[in-house]
C-alpha cells in the first residue's frame, strides 16, 4: 500500500527572491508555485503506518463462510449495518442418530437412538412450525404496537423486523437435502450465534423422538454480502481486496439508505 | 521377602492399565459399543389431539379443575388463553362450539358417540342425569359427559357432525336422520313449539328424518337451524324476524321448509351460519346470502336490513370454496385460496377497516405466505360470533376478531386487528369458533 504513488504534495504561492534580470546585486520578489515541503515523503514518512481493521458479525471456530471486514473508514459503516439488523443465510449441516454434549460431531457422546422413522415430510412438518413461532416472534419482538394501522401495513410486506435487541429469530428455514442419517437445512436467521443453530439441529432431532448432531455451519450470506463477494484464502491480496471494495460500494449504500433513511 | 515381591510385579503386569485421556481409537469404540435407544418405532402412528382454550367458568372447556380445582393449592382459572389439551376417550372427528357449551362427536360405532359440557339450562346437551338425585338434570356440565341419544340401530349408526346454536343442537348420523335437543321456544328444534314448555332437565330429543334426501351437512344460527340435503336443497326451521329461515316470511317455522328464492334449483354444497344471517355457496362457486343485513353484510344486493329470501350476492371474486357467517361480519375463501371478508367488526385489514359492504381480500402474506414458502395456502375458514379463524394447507391456525374473554387463544387479552398465528402443539386439522371459547381438533406431528 506504501508502495503505491501517493498524494502529489500541496502547492503554494511563494514569492521568492531571484536575482533581477538586468544586473547588480537588486532582488526581486517573484510569484512561484512552489510544493510544500511538510508534504514531502521523506519529511512526512510512509503514508501508512498501521490499519485500523474491524470485524462483522461473529464466526466461531468451528463455522466456517462469509466474514464481513471493514478497513479504515469502513468501520463506521460496519456499525450502520449492524444497526440495520439484516438477516444472515447459513446453510447447516446436520447427523440423525446421535446426541452430544456440545451439539456438534466432534463433542462426547451422550446418546445413540434410531432414526429409521423420520422422513422428509415429518422433517418438513417440524421445520414449518419452527418457522411459525418464530414469525410470531418476529411480530412480537419488533416492539409495534399491534393495535395500529401501520403495524398491519408492516406485516403484509413483511417488513417488521427487531430493530433492537432480540433473542435470536429465524425468519426461514428450508431443507435442501435429507439422505438418512444426514441431512442439510438453508437457515436464514437475526441475532443469532452459530451455537444456537447447532442447540437448534438438537432440538429438532428431538422433537423427531430420534437425536440429531450439527456436521456443518456455513455463513452463504451476511446483509449484503454474499459468497460471490467474498474472497478465498488465496485471494487475500491488496488487488483483490481493492476489487470488492469498489464492487461492494454502490451495494453497500443502496441498502443503508434504504433502511436506515 | 522375595515371595511378595515377585507376586506383587505379577499382579502389577496383570491387573492395572495404564491411565490418561482415551485416545481416539478407545473413544471411537467406546462410541460404537454404546447402547442405542429406540423412542418411536417405524409403525409410530401420529396422534388425534383435542385442544380448547378460552372462558372456562361456564364448563365449556370440559376442564373441571379450573372451575372446581381439586387440589388446594390450585386457583380456579377463570379464563385459559392458549390452547389446553383435553383428554378424550376416543378420536373426535367432529366438534361444535355453541353460547357457553361445546359438543364433541366420535365416529365410532361404539354406544357414546356423543359428548357435550357446559351450559345446559336449557338440556341443549341432553338430560345429564344428578347422582345425587335421579330425577334432576345437571345444569352446568365441567367434563365431556356422553349423550345418551335414542338411537333405533346404537351400533350401526354413525354420528357425521354436530352442531349447536345459543341453546339448542343439532346432531347428523348417517341412516337416522338429525337429532334435535335444546330449547324450543321458536321451533328451531324443528317440532311444534309447546307453550309454556320447561326446557330444563327436560328428556325430550326429537329426531327429524322427512327431507327430500339424505341430509348432509347441519348448521345451527343463534335460534335457527339450517339443513343441507345431498340433493343440494336447503331446509330451515326457527325464528325468523330477521328473515333468517329465509322463507319469505318473518314468522316462525317450526317444521323444516325448503328454500326457495334465488337458491331453488341450485346445488347448494355448503351452508353456514352463527348469528342472524346465513351464506349458502353452489357447486358453481356462487354466494347466497339472507337474514340479517344490519351490519351490511347484504348491502350489496339491498338496502333493507332484513332479507327474507335467499339472493344470491354479485361478488366478481373468483370461484368461492367455503363461507362462514358470524354475527356481524362474513368470511369466504375462494379456489384459489384467497380470503375474503366483510361485514362490521374487527375484520382483519387493521383497525381501520371497521366496516364493508363489499369482500376485502386479506393479503396472504398474513397467512404465512411468502417468496421463501410460495404454495402456502389457507385451505379452511371458520366463524366464531366476533372472531375468525383461518387454517392453513401446513396446518397452521390463524386467527382474528374480538378477542372476548381470551378466545382467540393468542395469549394476550387485547383485540387482534390482523390474522394472528396460535401457537398449537401440533398440526390443526379443525376448528370451532364459539362466543367466548374454541375448540380444535389436531393431530401430533410425528
Amino acid at each position: 500500500l506504501n508502495a503505491a504513488p501517493g498524494r502529489a504534495p500541496r502547492q503554494r504561492v511563494r514569492f521568492l527572491p531571484t536575482p533581477a534580470p538586468g544586473g547588480g546585486g537588486a532582488l526581486e520578489l517573484v510569484a512561484a508555485r512552489v510544493p510544500v515541503l511538510a508534504d514531502h515523503p521523506l519529511v512526512r514518512g510512509p503514508r501508512f503506518r498501521k490499519l485500523k481493521i474491524g470485524a462483522g458479525h461473529r464466526l466461531d471456530v468451528k463455522a466456517s463462510g462469509v466474514f464481513v471486514l471493514g478497513i479504515g473508514h469502513g468501520n463506521k459503516l460496519l456499525t450502520d449495518l449492524y444497526n440495520c439488523h439484516l438477516p444472515k443465510v447459513y446453510i447447516v449441516g446436520g447427523l440423525f442418530g446421535k446426541a452430544t454434549d456440545d451439539f456438534s460431531d466432534t463433542g462426547n457422546l451422550v446418546e445413540k437412538t434410531t432414526f429409521d422413522h423420520i422422513t422428509r415430510e415429518k422433517l418438513d412438518r417440524i421445520l414449518a412450525v419452527i418457522q411459525g413461532t418464530n414469525q410470531k416472534a418476529l411480530l412480537m419482538y419488533s416492539n409495534i404496537d399491534m393495535k395500529t394501522q401501520e403495524a398491519y401495513e408492516l406485516a403484509v410486506k413483511g417488513l417488521i423486523r427487531p430493530m433492537g435487541k432480540s433473542p435470536p429469530i429465524i425468519t426461514a428455514v428450508r431443507c435442501l437435502q435429507f439422505a438418512l442419517p444426514e441431512f442439510q437445512l438453508e437457515i436464514h436467521c437475526l441475532h443469532e450465534t452459530q451455537q444456537y443453530l447447532r442447540k437448534m439441529v438438537h432440538e429438532i432431532g428431538l422433537e423427531l423422538k430420534s437425536s440429531a448432531v450439527c456436521t456443518q455451519v456455513r455463513r452463504i450470506r451476511d446483509g449484503v454480502f454474499t459468497v460471490d463477494d467474498a474472497l478465498p484464502r488465496t485471494q487475500w491480496n491488496l488487488q483483490s481486496i481493492r476489487e470488492a471494495i469498489q464492487n461492494c460500494q454502490l451495494k453497500v449504500e443502496t441498502e443503508l439508505e434504504k433502511t436506515l433513511g | 521377602a522375595a515371595m511378595a515381591g515377585v507376586a506383587r510385579r505379577l499382579l502389577c503386569r496383570g491387573l492395572s492399565v495404564a491411565a490418561g485421556p482415551p485416545s481416539t481409537r478407545q473413544l471411537r469404540e467406546a462410541e460404537e459399543a454404546a447402547p442405542v435407544f429406540q423412542y418411536a418405532g417405524k409403525a409410530a402412528r401420529r396422534k388425534d389431539r383435542v385442544f380448547v382454550w378460552g372462558f372456562s367458568y361456564s364448563g365449556a372447556l370440559g376442564v373441571p379443575s379450573f372451575v372446581r380445582p381439586d387440589a388446594g393449592w390450585k386457583k380456579p382459572r377463570r379464563i385459559q388463553p392458549t390452547p389446553y389439551r383435553l383428554e378424550t376417550d376416543e378420536k373426535i372427528s367432529s366438534a361444535a362450539c355453541g353460547y357457553g357449551f361445546t359438543l364433541l362427536a366420535s365416529n365410532t360405532k361404539d354406544i357414546t358417540k356423543v359428548w357435550g359440557m357446559g351450559l345446559n339450562k336449557d338440556s341443549q346437551l341432553g338430560f345429564q342425569r344428578t347422582r345425587r338425585d335421579q330425577t334432576k338434570g345437571y345444569e352446568y356440565v365441567l367434563e365431556p359427559s356422553p349423550i345418551p341419544l335414542p338411537l333405533e340401530k346404537p351400533q350401526q349408526t354413525r354420528v357425521l357432525q354436530v352442531s349447536c346454536g345459543r341453546a339448542h343442537s343439532l346432531v347428523l348420523t348417517d341412516s337416522e336422520g338429525v337429532f334435535t335437543m335444546g330449547n324450543n321456544s321458536y321451533g328451531q328444534c324443528g317440532r311444534k313449539v309447546v307453550e309454556d314448555e320447561i326446557y330444563s332437565g327436560s328428556h325430550l330429543i326429537h329426531q327429524l328424518k322427512e327431507f327430500d334426501s339424505r341430509v348432509v351437512q347441519v348448521v345451527c344460527g343463534q335460534d335457527h337451524s339450517l339443513f343441507r340435503t345431498k340433493k343440494g336443497t336447503v331446509y330451515a326451521c326457527g325464528w325468523g324476524a330477521d328473515g333468517q329461515t329465509g322463507l319469505g316470511h318473518y314468522n316462525i317455522t317450526s317444521v323444516p321448509t325448503k328454500l326457495g328464492g334465488d337458491i331453488a334449483g341450485v346445488n347448494i354444497i355448503q351452508v353456514s351460519s352463527y348469528g342472524d344471517c346465513c351464506l349458502a355457496v353452489s357447486d358453481e362457486g356462487d354466494v347466497f346470502g339472507w337474514g340479517n343485513s344490519e351490519y351490511l353484510q347484504l348491502a350489496s344486493v339491498t338496502e333493507t336490513t332484513q332479507v327474507n329470501v335467499p339472493r344470491h350476492l354479485p361478488f366478481k371474486i373468483g370461484k368461492v370454496k367455503e363461507a362462514a357467517c358470524g354475527g356481524t361480519g362474513n368470511i369466504v375463501l375462494t379456489e384459489e385460496g384467497n380470503v375474503f371478508v366483510w361485514g362490521y367488526g374487527i375484520l382483519g385489514k387493521g383497525p381501520n377497516l371497521t366496516e364493508s359492504a363489499v369482500p376485502e381480500m386479506i393479503p396472504p402474506s398474513l397467512f404465512g405466505w411468502s417468496d421463501f414458502s410460495p404454495d402456502v395456502r389457507v385451505a379452511h375458514v371458520r366463524c366464531g360470533l366476533s372472531q375468525f379463524a383461518a387454517l392453513t394447507n401446513r396446518g397452521e391456525l390463524f386467527v382474528w376478531g374480538k378477542n372476548l374473554r381470551g378466545c382467540l387463544g393468542t395469549g394476550r387479552m387485547e383485540d387482534q386487528y390482523f390474522p394472528w398465528r396460535v401457537t398449537v402443539p401440533g398440526e390443526v386439522v379443525d376448528v370451532a369458533c364459539g362466543v367466548d371459547h374454541m375448540v380444535s381438533m389436531v393431530r401430533s406431528f410425528t
